[in-house]
């Protein structure tokens, strides 16, 4: 705890949490750019910066993304994020009233109570994990790396053979480069930019970015927003009391969804804002301008921008696309997230914390400052930022090392992202066999080597056991209830 | 389901290359049990599958469907939308093209100018400007504030 205070002095800590929060509340606001988008377009910015302000400065647009997706929200009735659809309903009828301030000050305040619950609820389950670091075998890591693409299972989509095709084709973009026994280069084409292999940003930047860019390509404008609707009244205390119970819904419903692979931020809402109707004295005005209809889902999200770090950091594993960005942040720094990250880097631990306490307050204060640049982003001809957006793709992508080969794998991965959306194939997959195929091939192998070819390694050690075992019954599960809910391989969208 | 059969296949033909460029890694000394072609093998059999099951589940469904009515419905909008994302292609392929002999300014504002144009906006003075002035501005923050360098291109030559 002292040495995350000692960083708030020695590392600009500070400074990067207020840029995050007001990068993240500017990202969220614009219709198409999801908080997984506006963090992987400041992926690049990152590279040259300590690693610990680069983690805060990432992790910050996070929780700012996540509360700017409900501006448009409520001012123009078009989700700025996916996860602020469920604030539509009622913050949007609470604007036709002409209480457009108060909507905008209850999605405020309600994203600063659920990332403030969200950030305990880190801080508790993420430090006891590190204490197993030491007794990490290559067995163990191997076996937490096919923990880590059990989560395939869960978060596949539409369709679990399509989810299981991304997972393997990730994992094929992961043995490209020098292959991690024997030297020998694999798949690189006699190119010397591929005997590092491909980096995970560039396929994170091609698969959000670039790939977003694309898709928006052609489609209509949103709505323009009233400049006179700028001003964010904070609620009083009656109606600070009316909105604790479905904060505190969210806040709980948050916590699980965060945590638990594929849930994030938009299932939390939805389900948090059932719960709170369901909860709720007054579940009559649902819907038709309810304070409780927002502050529900905004603590919710703003939870999970918080709780869906634990796996990530604790295990490497990333549940949700805005981690698996956040993970791609740790990558390029040489941070390898996961038990040994508290050993090894606990600075950048304690300085994520002291971040992400920093964001929320500032979330507060910027969130309340950032609301006319807001008005004017979203009033901007669509076509400008679309070009603003790709220039810096383009010019970020270079930046990473200093390379024009870089931009185009970038781009590369644009159209296969495109192409995935075209067939319905998920992305989160895909980015778990890029991020963890090294882990496992490597560890395996070198698991392996130790036990002089021996399987039963595997299991003979107790913490691999233990993860594989987990891993058996992660998936069993997430095959039973697949099949239970539609009677063959397709399971219900959990986007 | 068309669009499944089309999927499987394609993954179907990229698990067998794969494969194929899988066995012609060399044996080393150093190898282990497992070897470099191990997993990369084991992934393409299971790619393989994998869209042997896709193909086999849309063909199946294909069948029970066949009596009913084969439109070609929105054909016209996707050729439109795939028009688009090749034009948005081609204005990053022609950055990466010129932007090692004509720098970084010229070609990011050609860039936003290209796209703005593209993505439905007028071409006229404004446009132009605001496309320098943008160039100018991610120079300013890339090369003189966050102290990356971007390409220059022949003008360091000339002068």
């Amino acid at each position: 705890m002292i040495g995350a205070i000692a960083n708030l002095f020695t590392t600009p800590i500070v400074p990067a949490a207020f840029a995050g929060v007001a990068w993240g509340i500017l990202g969220g606001a614009l219709p198409g750019l999801s908080p997984s988008i506006t963090m992987a377009l400041l992926l690049p910015f990152t590279y040259g910066m300590d690693p610990s302000v680069a983690i805060v400065l990432l992790a910050s647009s996070y929780v700012g993304a996540e509360y700017g997706g409900s501006i448009p929200a409520i001012l123009i009735r078009t989700p700025g994020t996916n996860a602020a659809a469920a604030t539509v309903i009622d913050g949007y009828a609470m604007k036709q009233q002409g209480k457009a301030g108060e909507a905008l000050g209850i999605s405020l305040y309600s994203g600063f109570v659920g990332g403030l619950f969200g950030l305990i609820v880190l801080v508790l389950l993420t430090e006891p994990l590190s204490r197993l670091a030491l007794a990490f075998t290559p067995a163990a890591y191997f076996a937490l790396g096919v923990l880590g693409l059990s989560v395939i299972a869960t978060v596949s989509g539409d369709s679990l053979v399509k989810g299981l095709m991304a997972g393997v084709l990730g994992l094929m973009i992961s043995t490209v480069g020098t292959d991690p026994v024997t030297g020998l280069n694999r798949f690189t084409f006699d190119s010397p930019e591929l005997l590092s292999g491909i980096p995970p940003i560039l396929v994170m930047m091609g698969l959000f970015a670039i790939c977003e860019l694309f898709v928006q390509s052609g489609q209509p404008g949103w709505e323009k927003a009233a400049r006179a609707s700028a001003r964010i009244r904070f609620p009083g205390p009656a109606l600070w009391r009316r909105i604790a119970l479905p904060q505190m819904i969210g806040s709980i419903i948050g916590t699980f969804e965060g945590i638990m692979p594929g849930g994030g931020g938009t299932i939390s809402a939805f389900l948090a804002y059932n719960e709170a109707r369901r909860w709720s004295r007054h579940k009559e005005e649902f819907g038709k301008g309810s304070p409780e209809g927002i502050a529900a889902p905004e603590a919710a999200n703003n939870t999970v921008a918080c709780t869906a770090l634990v796996p990530m950091m604790s295990l490497g594993i990333p549940s949700s696309n805005s981690s698996a960005v956040l993970l791609g942040g740790f990558l390029i720094h040489g941070l390898i997230p996961g038990p040994m990250l508290f050993v090894k880097h606990p600075e950048v631990v304690s300085g994520l914390y002291v971040g992400l306490f920093v964001a929320n307050v500032a979330m507060v204060i910027i969130g309340y400052m950032l609301m006319t640049p807001c008005i004017w982003l979203v009033n901007r001809p669509k076509p400008y930022l679309m070009a603003f957006i790709y220039a810096l793709v383009v010019s970020g992508v270079y930046s990473i090392e200093t390379s024009l080969f870089h931009v185009g794998v970038a781009l590369g991965f644009g159209v296969i992202g495109y192409s995935m959306r075209y067939f319905k194939v998920p992305f989160l997959p895909m980015i778990l066999g890029v991020v963890l195929g090294f882990m496992v091939e490597s560890n395996y192998r070198r698991a392996l080597v130790l036990s002089g070819g021996d399987h039963i390694t595997f299991v003979r050690d107790p913490i691999s056991a233990g993860l594989l075992g987990f891993a058996l019954v992660f998936i069993i599960g997430a095959m039973l209830r697949h099949l239970s809910e539609t009677g063959n391989w397709k399971v219900k969208s959990r986007k | 389901m068309h669009k499944d059969l089309a999927l499987g296949s394609a993954t179907l033909a990229l698990a067998a290359g794969y494969y194929l460029m899988a066995a012609a890694i060399p044996e080393s000394q150093l190898a282990d049990a497992i070897g470099p072609q191990g997993l990369p093998k084991t992934y393409a059999v299971l790619l393989a599958g994998l869209s042997l099951i896709l193909i086999v589940r849309s063909l199946v469904k294909r069948q029970v469907a066949s009596t009913g009515s084969a439109g070609s419905q929105g054909s016209d909008a996707q050729r439109q939308a795939l028009w688009r994302v090749a034009g948005m292609l081609a204005i990053g392929v022609v950055y990466m093209s010129v932007v090692s002999w004509l720098g970084y300014i010229l070609s990011l504002a050609g860039l936003i100018f290209a796209t703005t144009y593209y993505q439905g906006g007028a071409v006229n003075r404004r446009v132009a400007v605001v496309a320098l002035s943008g160039a100018v501005f991610f120079w300013l923050l890339f090369v003189m504030l966050l102290r990356i360098p971007q390409p220059a291109g022949l003008w360091p030559s000339l002068l």
